[in-house]
Formats: structure tokens, C-alpha cells, sequence
């Protein structure tokens, strides 16, 4: 089964895996060879790979996954390998945003910049996680 | 006949105009390909996100998207001029803003109501002077376009167009075509056409997808997404085409002083040859009246 993750910014990973767990909106789900088709959106979190007896990690920032039988493609806003990431910039940046967000109050006429900052804190914290293991 | 001195000042001052020109356009030459080089690594997704967005769009029947529903009846207009933050690049930003300029005269001249969202250093500068009231977002300093820019932007026209401040969103950009050419485009973002081939196929397309958990949430996620794309593409292709429409326009200047220095230096030579001859005719004349 290949799997294809496409950012943006370019194809962030492509090859042959053994299995695969994504973090969908409705939950985790895992992808085996020979799946059936379907579409679903997937939401800010860790991606698992498994690939021979290994098993790699990814941050992805929200998208939708494309299952199908032989190929999986993930497109997401962002993907970085956990060898890739960027450890103290992910904490940079969640030093950051939990800075703004003891300023601001999740009230009406700051929800937009809270729900912001809340996901880039979000963000931050998954790639810590996904780095840290 | 100007003096020598004068001249060799001129011959040396369009030198240095010279080496800023052929620094420019390597500089341009350098950032050119890297805007390619983004352009072609966003096109697998974006791609992918059009197909995806048809196929959902066909097979999902009675999904509907706030962002795709067009307005019976327009009244407010967002125009969207995406532009440079710097100049001497020919005139790839003054067409681009003529093109912004032009949709809002007509739109106006309809009795819409127009207002602006201005991408870019340049856009800010035009419109400053003509239309400030009508300025209601500006974005600069973008050295290099990233998503997040993107998203920004796609976020903010889609809360304007869903809370009815605006009833259609235009935007005017620049479309890279080759290096040589950069043709000025509007094109409509919002009502967000949902790839148009799909579409057009005969209605009953089969439904190849199991959508989880439903078409309706799956289009919530993939309309507001393929609008950041198409706008994320928009500003790569911009980029691209500003550092191309600099290249040309700078080797351009770099070939004009060449022919410039040319020129002086002949005129060097003849104000040089005429002084010493005038100097022997002195010399000999001076030699005689002894």
C-alpha cells in the first residue's frame, strides 16, 4: 500500500507502508491494505506509519485523507516527520500562543483570534508529542 | 561640447547605475526560479484538491456550501488586488492595478458598492490616494508566500461573504505564463465555483466514495480549503511573475546602459581629440607669431 502525504509546500512523504493510523475528525481510524474506498476529514494530530516492523510519526495540521485499496493519500496544511521537526521552534511557538491566549477571553469579539491561537497552540503541542517519543 | 571632466563623471555614475541594474537581475534571476520551484510543488495538491472537490460536489447531490450559493442579487462587491511589495519590475503592478481600478469603476458604474482588500505594498500605495474609505484590509510585507498567508486572507473574505458584507468577492491578479509574459487576470473567488468539468458530467455519476461522516461536513472542510488553494496559488503565481517581470525589466536597463556608456565614451573621445587639437593649433599659431 503506498501512502502519499502533499502539503501545500510540496509531497511530504510518499512510500510503501504496512499500515497506517490517522487522526480523522470522528476519531482514529486505521488503514490496512486492500481498504475500501473513502473520504473523511482528518483533524490536527499524529499520523502513525508503519512500515516493516518500524513505526514513524507525523504532525499533520488538519485536512482529509483519500483511502483507497492500493494508495492513501493525506492532504493536510502541514506535515513534518518526527525526525523533521523542529523542536525548539514548536516551542517557541507554543510559549507564544499560550502568551496570547492568557490575554485574550473566548468572548464574542475575540473568539476568531482565540480560536486562532488555540489552534496554533494545538498545533505546537502535537508536534512536541509526535518529536518526543 | 560638454567638458571632459563632466563626461567621465557620467560615464562613471551610469556604471554604477550599471552594476546595481545586473545585480538586480541576477538577484531576480535567483528568486525567479525558487517562485517556480514553489509554484510546481503546490500544483500535486492543488490538483488533487480540485478533483476531490468535483467529485465530492457531483456525488454528494443536495450538499450545499454557504461559500458556493450565488447571491441572487449583488449589492456589495469585494474587490481583491494582489500586487508586489516593491516596484522596478516594468509595468507588471500598474497593470494589474489598472485591471483592480477597472473592475471597481464598473462595478460601481452598476451601483454595487465596492470595497478592498489590498495584497501587497504597491496595491496600499494606488489605492491610498484614490479610494482610502473603501480600504478595508491591507497585507504586506510578504517576502515569501507561505500558506498560512494564504489562509489568512481566504479566512477573512469567507467570514465577509457568509455575514453578507459582501456578495461577491473578485479578485485581480497576475498571471505568470512564461517568463516573458504576465498577463493580468479577474477572475471571481467567491461564490466558489466547485470545479466546473465534474460537474458538467451526466447526472447519474456514481458515487465511487464512501464519504465519512457525510458529504455536508465533508464540504464544510474542502470549500473553505480549496478557496485558501486558489488564492495560495494566486500569490505564488504573483510572486513568480513580479521576479520575472524585474528580471526582464532590469536587463533591459542593464542593456540601455550599455548603449549609454557607449555613447559617452564616444563623446569622450571627440571632446578629447578636439581639445588636443585645438591645444596643437595653439601651440603652432603661438609658434608662427614669433
Amino acid at each position: 500500500m503506498e501512502l502519499t502525504i502533499v502539503t501545500p509546500e510540496g509531497e511530504a512523504f510518499r512510500a510503501a507502508v504496512d499500515r497506517v493510523v490517522f487522526p480523522g475528525t470522528e476519531g482514529e481510524f486505521g488503514v490496512l491494505e486492500g481498504h475500501e474506498r473513502f473520504l473523511t476529514p482528518l483533524k490536527i494530530g499524529q499520523v502513525e506509519i508503519l512500515q516493516g516492523g518500524a513505526t514513524r510519526l507525523a504532525a499533520i495540521s488538519g485536512g482529509f485523507a483519500d483511502v483507497g485499496a492500493e494508495h492513501v493519500v493525506a492532504l493536510v496544511d502541514t506535515c513534518e516527520l518526527a525526525d523533521e521537526i523542529d523542536v525548539p521552534r514548536a516551542e517557541a511557538a507554543r510559549d507564544r500562543a499560550r502568551v496570547e491566549l492568557d490575554k485574550l477571553s473566548p468572548n464574542q469579539s475575540e473568539e476568531h483570534s482565540f480560536k486562532m491561537q488555540e489552534q496554533a497552540l494545538h498545533r505546537a503541542l502535537v508536534r512536541l508529542q509526535a518529536a518526543g517519543r | 561640447m560638454a567638458n571632459l571632466k563632466d563626461i567621465r563623471r557620467r560615464i562613471s555614475s551610469v556604471e554604477k547605475t550599471q552594476q546595481i541594474t545586473s545585480a538586480m537581475r541576477m538577484v531576480a534571476a535567483a528568486k525567479l526560479r525558487r517562485a517556480t520551484d514553489a509554484i510546481v510543488a503546490a500544483r500535486p495538491y492543488a490538483d488533487r484538491m480540485r478533483d476531490t472537490l468535483a467529485e465530492v460536489a457531483a456525488s454528494g447531490g443536495d450538499a450545499q456550501h454557504p461559500l458556493l450559493e450565488a447571491r441572487a442579487e449583488v449589492e456589495r462587491v469585494e474587490v481583491v488586488v494582489l500586487v508586489s511589495d516593491r516596484g522596478l519590475c516594468g509595468a507588471f503592478n500598474s497593470n494589474v492595478l489598472k485591471a483592480g481600478e477597472a473592475v471597481a469603476v464598473e462595478r460601481e458604474a452598476q451601483g454595487q458598492q465596492v470595497t478592498l482588500t489590498l495584497i501587497g505594498r504597491k496595491a496600499n500605495d494606488f489605492f491610498k490616494r484614490r479610494r482610502a474609505e473603501q480600504i478595508g484590509k491591507s497585507v504586506t510585507g510578504i517576502a515569501r508566500v507561505e500558506y498560512g498567508h494564504a489562509s489568512e486572507v481566504a479566512g477573512y473574505l469567507a467570514e465577509r461573504f457568509v455575514s453578507g458584507e459582501a456578495d461577491e468577492v473578485v479578485l485581480a491578479y497576475s498571471e505568470f505564463v512564461s517568463t516573458m509574459t504576465q498577463t493580468p487576470r479577474t477572475t471571481t473567488l467567491l461564490p466558489f465555483a466547485a470545479g466546473g468539468d465534474a460537474e458538467a458530467g451526466d447526472g447519474d455519476e456514481k458515487l465511487p466514495y464512501d464519504i465519512e461522516p457525510s458529504p455536508e461536513k465533508l464540504l464544510q472542510i474542502l470549500v473553505p480549503k480549496a478557496l485558501e488553494v486558489q488564492i495560495f496559488r494566486s500569490m505564488l503565481e504573483n510572486q513568480a511573475g513580479e521576479h520575472a517581470a524585474r528580471m526582464t525589466s532590469m536587463e533591459s536597463a542593464t542593456r540601455n546602459t550599455e548603449d549609454l556608456i557607449e555613447s559617452l565614451t564616444l563623446q569622450y573621445n571627440r571632446a578629447r581629440q578636439a581639445a588636443i587639437t585645438r591645444e596643437l593649433v595653439e601651440i603652432v599659431s603661438g609658434a608662427e607669431a614669433l
